[in-house]
């Protein structure tokens, strides 16, 4: 068989963060390559490479050699990527709501009137609308699927989405490497077979396939050969046959080797906070129907791939995005959620997205620490006999933030210096700072050691277990690393698309970790 | 929620604002007391004075880059064109000729030029636009007001001030007045038809109509649905948009043309500043919004918006005694258009 | 004030304003009357600028709907005009009545700004655009008594121009005059303008204040924190309309007329571009900038008068003016935009 792809030695780092380190891949024409991996595998690293995402280039480009059809390729746009054959099927769906089904299979190689493409150019001959729509119907048919190429794509149901993708993609003469990302993820079960049907038939056209999934049941049903990617390196490849979903979960996770941080112990399950029934509207992390109790004192883990849901709970707790369902906390029914009354009490959140919600670059450490203390519960006012004036009280000020730099050990110059001039994981460090601050009962924390360097990363580990110990407080942390969950929590709850899927000890094995997080093994999930 | 909803689809459907020109023009031509006759032909008139500028306006709206404050540039590009060929006394067809090339090839260079801005401030087009036509303005006004006459030497001292410095306030094109605009001009009634004018509007709305449906046309609906995905399918976002702003301002110089041709008068100063807000109001009234806009939004545009326009001051002078009260109504008329059409189609657009 | 760096703009401003003092000094002006005359155009345009700083800090950007917070500000002096109130006595309640027009006229703006977020530029343009033809119809209709303020006979409403001669002409230029030879400092003026200044100084300082300028720098995070985001808007767009108010009453007794009708229209452009001058980003703004663009601009300003005038080119002052306005502002936009899509 020929090879169509061959990928060899290539390595990828943003900021000096690795994100591919040395990968080794070839593809075959008409093989159906699967890629598995957990969040920060790389896999989106890499088709961001073979497809010409901008990103690449802006980044530094990256090491290595690929060689596509006999030829090294270094794509510096999609477009380049998609001239030479190579065609992409988007998680999100790469197609253009306000046009219709046929505009949109035939974008970028419309068939116009001969005589204006003489007349006047590739780009401004006229589009023969007829001859389109015809052409596409005859794609949409070679699917299985009779659609009317008039229809504009924001009124199609999600499915039929993917299908006028996957057809726009076929529509191309010259593919040759077809990557799909997620793409059965939203299909219910008979589109699914119908999908991998076609996929199948396109493997006869020779193209290659790369298959990217988390359901490891497909994977192994329907790809010929699977790279398994665990951050950033290749770290086990199968030829069709020769494995389990159960090997796939366990080289997905790899052997963790964990020293738990703190002495285990016996929560009593006295809820205080549980979920009915509740959902998050966040885009691209929706919560769909969550069910869970967190117990007083505990620390729970919350982990899921990406785009599954785990970092909603927190914004949805804050009125962020439009929530449904009941909450209820304390005892008492949670009927809106309010950022302000929340925080009174007694929840804090901690958003994952550090710079853009965690953070005022701009201003001092000081005042990052003191803010919403200050703000929402009038912390460190200086007393004053004029109404409205509200002054801080800096002596009071200072000498709180001071202990808190000195317990956290905080490396800053001083109180003044600037949140944005400091490491991320310092960074991170006011951020839980200002949580203190306003003494939480309940505080949510989401990915609270991306970004931050391994010496930080322990601080703010004991940081979150000392806060737990001493003062009590309820700790949910979202995070996908599940190394540091599986040291810290009591219990780690795996979320897959938008509900919990099984709720965890510690100290499970990585096996079934591995098979939680693919939604593999579970009851009430429809298996395909 | 719900009642709210339901109010904006009913604010944001393309209906309601052309509804509300009809019927507010409808009242005000009552008391106006100007023949029916009288408005038509005036309409007609701005029709073929105005008609392409409106058009010009359309790709922009199409590429989601909002409306394009800026045609007054391409205005200015083929006012300066006329400058210079009057200034240099070249007269009769080459001079038009000489103008019609100067105007296009000068309108291109500053759509680029403007294009490449824009592309720098993503989500902002519309007061860049806005503050582009302002700057512009300042330097169009510097060379000819400053620069001609003192840096610049004009061969032809009639269109210079008596000082010696600057181009006058009014420049006369009576070569030009009453040549193409009657040409084929068909009575009906007391109804005048310049159909060859109107047949050119209706050429350059077909060239609009082309152009929305060529390749070309189809990646500036992508980008202007969702940008970020038309760049992952392949579309240079960056050069469709400068390609965009290239064909709106040559557009807007062919507009300005006609505009000048058929008045016949060219206020050298004054002749473009109103270009922008006039034609953008023209549009909205016409049913198009700041995310779409199609050609019969700019044909019905042109003449809700121009039938209001004329009948408003005698509609005042009768009403209150007072014509200024008319013109308030005018310009209100037209801030508000565009105003109403940016609170609500935000709204909109949040959906 | 913090980290304050000069900016290009700065520079040429400086550079071309050091320039123009050398020529006035060769074209044998006088350059002490000049000086006291920067002092009180400082003034007079700086309280329109100060305006600016609230709606810049809470993230609303530059108010391009300026004529809003001028038309509750004229309204403000018609009402003490037509009531015949004079002296400090009259300038006062005019600033009183604008307060409470403004109050109202912000409240309702800042609404619908609440509503545009993200194109409050853009829609703050054409609101100020269209209010003004509406206040036309005030001016022509509404029943003011005083004679001196309406059109003589033949016409209808207010006359475009009321002159403040008997009213309050100058009375801040001339209250508190300290002289020093031939310089003249109005303490005055200054004065009232150091309060306004100082109230803006004290109102970022309070707990509202903070929380305006941590809404205008990051929103999620201050949502997230419980901040009433709306309501902070709110209430900066509030102050930001009542200070322009006062700032048109300042700039009419300084300069002898309230001027009505069109005569607002085009008065956002050159405060905004004092303040871009003075250093904003055109995301950020400290009171220190806005008083050094305005100081800037307006010597600048002044300086070119005398000299186009002395070179034959009377024109060539206006033009001047708006190109350096209209390109500061674009320069602003393209550098803040940049910045925004780098991060």
């Amino acid at each position: 068989m020929k090879t169509i792809l061959e990928i060899s030695n290539l390595k990828k780092s943003y900021k000096g963060i690795v994100a591919l380190n040395n990968i080794n891949l070839s593809i075959n024409a008409g093989e159906i390559h699967g890629i598995v991996g957990a969040n920060g595998a790389g896999k989106t690293t890499l088709m961001n490479i073979l497809f010409g995402n901008p990103i690449i280039h802006e980044t530094g480009g990256y090491q290595g050699e690929i060689i596509y059809q006999g030829k090294t390729i270094s794509f510096k746009n999609c477009k380049e990527a998609i001239d030479n054959g190579i065609g992409m099927v988007h998680q999100e769906f790469a197609l253009i709501p306000d046009m219709t089904v046929g505009e949109n299979i035939k974008l970028g190689r419309e068939k116009t009137f001969a005589f204006t493409d003489r007349l006047f150019g590739r780009q401004f001959s006229f589009i023969d609308r007829k001859h389109n729509d015809e052409s596409a119907r005859q794609t949409l048919k070679q699917l299985g699927i009779s659609l009317d190429p008039g229809i504009k794509i924001f009124d199609l149901s999600i499915n039929l989405r993917q299908f006028v993708e996957i057809a726009r993609e076929i529509d191309r003469n010259n593919l040759k490497l077809l990557i799909l990302d997620e793409p059965t993820a939203v299909l219910n079960k008979n589109d699914a077979l119908k999908f991998i049907e076609i996929l199948r038939g396109m493997s006869k056209r020779d193209i290659g396939i790369l298959f990217i999934s988390h359901r490891l049941e497909e994977v192994q049903n329907i790809c010929d050969r699977v790279s398994v990617l665990r951050d950033g390196k290749l770290v086990a490849q199968y030829e069709r046959g020769e494995f389990s979903i159960n090997t796939l979960a366990r080289d997905m996770i790899g052997h963790i080797v964990t020293k738990a941080a703190a002495a285990k112990r016996k929560i009593p399950p006295r809820p205080i906070i549980s979920f009915k029934h509740f959902a998050v509207e966040m885009p691209g992390e929706e919560i769909k129907d969550l069910d869970l109790s967190v117990y007083e004192g505990e620390i729970i883990g919350l982990t899921s791939l990406s785009g599954h849901g785990k970092l909603a709970l927190g914004y949805g707790m804050m009125g962020i995005y439009p929530i449904r369902g009941e909450v209820c906390y304390a005892d008492i029914k949670l009927l809106k959620m309010d950022a302000k009354e929340n925080i009174l009490q007694g929840i804090y959140v901690l958003p994952d997205d550090r710079q853009d919600l965690g953070i005022l670059a701009d201003q001092s450490v000081e005042n990052n620490i003191i803010f919403t203390g200050n703000q929402i519960k009038n912390m460190f006012r200086k007393k004053s006999l004029l109404p409205f004036s509200g002054f801080i009280d800096h002596s009071q000020s200072r000498k709180h933030v001071d202990k808190m730099i000195q317990d956290f050990d905080i490396k800053c110059t001083s109180l003044n210096q600037k949140v944005k001039e400091l490491s991320g994981g310092n960074q991170q460090k006011v951020c839980i700072a200002r949580a203190l601050t306003v003494d939480p009962r309940l505080l949510f924390v989401a990915e609270p050691t991306r970004g931050v360097d391994i010496s930080a990363k322990e601080k703010i580990l004991h940081m979150l277990l000392e806060i737990n110990r001493s003062r009590n407080t309820t700790i949910v942390i979202a995070s996908s690393e599940l190394e540091e969950l599986k040291r810290i929590c009591d219990r780690i709850a795996v979320m897959v698309e938008g509900r919990i899927f099984k709720i965890l000890s510690p100290d499970a094995s990585d096996e079934d970790f591995g098979l939680a997080l693919s939604g593999e093994g579970g009851v009430e999930h429809e298996k395909f | 929620m719900r009642i709210n909803q339901q109010v904006y689809r009913f604010l944001n459907s393309e209906h309601l604002v052309p509804a509300v020109f009809i019927i507010l023009s409808f009242f005000a031509w009552q008391f106006s007391g100007l023949s029916g006759t009288f408005v038509l032909n005036q309409v007609i008139t701005r029709f073929i004075r105005d008609g392409i500028l409106v058009l010009s306006l359309i790709i922009p709206v199409v590429a989601g880059m909002g409306l394009n404050f800026a045609i007054t540039v391409g205005a200015m590009a083929v006012q300066t064109a006329l400058l210079i060929v009057i200034g240099y006394q070249v007269e009769g067809i080459p001079g038009i000729v000489l103008v019609i090339i100067m105007g296009v090839f000068l309108s291109a260079l500053l759509g680029y030029l403007i294009g490449r801005i824009l592309n720098r401030v993503k989500g902002k087009e519309m007061i860049t636009t806005i503050i582009i036509g302002f700057l512009f303005n300042s330097i169009y006004q510097l060379i000819f007001l400053v620069g001609f006459g003192t840096l610049i030497d004009v061969p032809n001292k009639d269109i210079i001030l008596t000082r010696g410095i600057g181009v006058r306030n009014t420049v006369d094109l009576g070569m030009y007045r009453d040549t193409i605009d009657k040409l084929w001009l068909l009575k009906v009634g007391g109804i005048e038809l310049p159909l060859f004018m109107i047949l050119v509007v209706l050429i350059f709305a077909g060239f609009v109509f082309y152009i929305l449906r060529t390749r070309l046309g189809q990646e500036v609906k992508a980008i202007g649905s969702n940008t970020e995905t038309s760049e992952v399918l392949g579309i240079d976002t960056r050069m469709i948009r400068i390609k965009v702003m290239i064909l709106s301002t040559v557009l807007a110089a062919f507009g300005q043309l006609a505009y000048l041709q058929n008045i016949g008068m060219f206020d050298v100063y004054t002749a473009h500043l109103n270009t922008g807000i006039i034609s953008c109001a023209a549009l909205l009234a016409g049913g198009a919004s700041i995310k779409s806009a199609k050609i019969r939004h700019a044909l019905i545009g042109i003449f809700l918006f121009h039938t209001l326009f004329i009948v408003s001051p005698q509609a005042g002078q009768n009403l209150f005694n007072n014509a200024a009260l008319g013109e308030y109504f005018r310009s209100f008329v037209a801030y508000g258009t565009i105003a109403l059409a940016l609170i609500f189609n935000v709204k909109h657009e949040n959906k | 004030m913090r980290n304050f760096n000069i900016k290009p703009p700065q520079i040429i401003i400086s550079l071309f304003l050091i320039t123009l003092v050398f020529l006035a000094y060769a074209l044998e002006m006088n350059l002490v009357i000049l000086f006291n005359e920067s002092l009180v155009k400082l003034v007079m345009n700086g309280v329109l600028v100060l305006s600016l700083i609230p709606m810049l800090n809470v993230g609303a950007g530059m108010n391009f709907g300026l004529p809003v917070g001028i038309i509750g500000g004229l309204l403000g002096m018609c009402l003490a005009v037509n009531f015949r109130m004079t002296g400090l006595y009259g300038f006062f309640a005019a600033l009183l009545f604008s307060l409470v027009i403004c109050a109202v006229l912000g409240w309702i703006y800042g609404l619908i700004l609440n509503r545009v977020k993200g194109r409050e530029e853009i829609a703050g343009t054409f609101i100020g655009f269209s209010f003004i033809p509406l206040m036309n119809f005030f001016w022509t209709l509404a029943p003011f008594q005083n004679r001196e303020m309406l059109y003589p006979i033949g016409g209808q409403g207010l006359r475009p121009r009321i002159s403040l001669e008997n009213y309050f002409n100058n009375i801040l230029n001339n209250l508190y005059v300290i002289r020093l030879g031939d310089i003249e400092i109005p303490l005055g003026l200054i004065g009232f303008f150091a309060l306004i200044a100082l109230f803006l100084y004290w109102y970022f300082k309070t707990k509202i204040g903070r929380a305006t300028i941590a809404v205008g720098e990051n929103e999620a995070f201050s949502k997230l924190s419980g901040i009433n985001i709306a309501q902070t808007r709110l209430l900066a767009i509030m102050i930001s309309t009542i200070i322009a108010g006062w700032g048109i009453c300042v700039y009419a007794q300084s300069y002898g007329f309230i001027q009505l009708y069109d005569e607002p229209l085009s008065m956002a452009f050159p405060a905004i571009s004092a303040i871009l001058i003075g250093g904003s980003t055109g995301k950020k703004a400290f009171i220190f900038e806005a008083v050094l663009g305005t100081y800037l601009l307006q010597s600048m300003y002044l300086f070119t008068v005398p000299i186009a005038n002395a070179i034959l080119i009377p024109e060539l002052t206006e033009i001047l003016r708006s190109f350096i306005t209209y390109g500061i502002i674009l320069y602003a936009l393209l550098v803040r935009e940049r910045r925004r899509n780098m991060v």
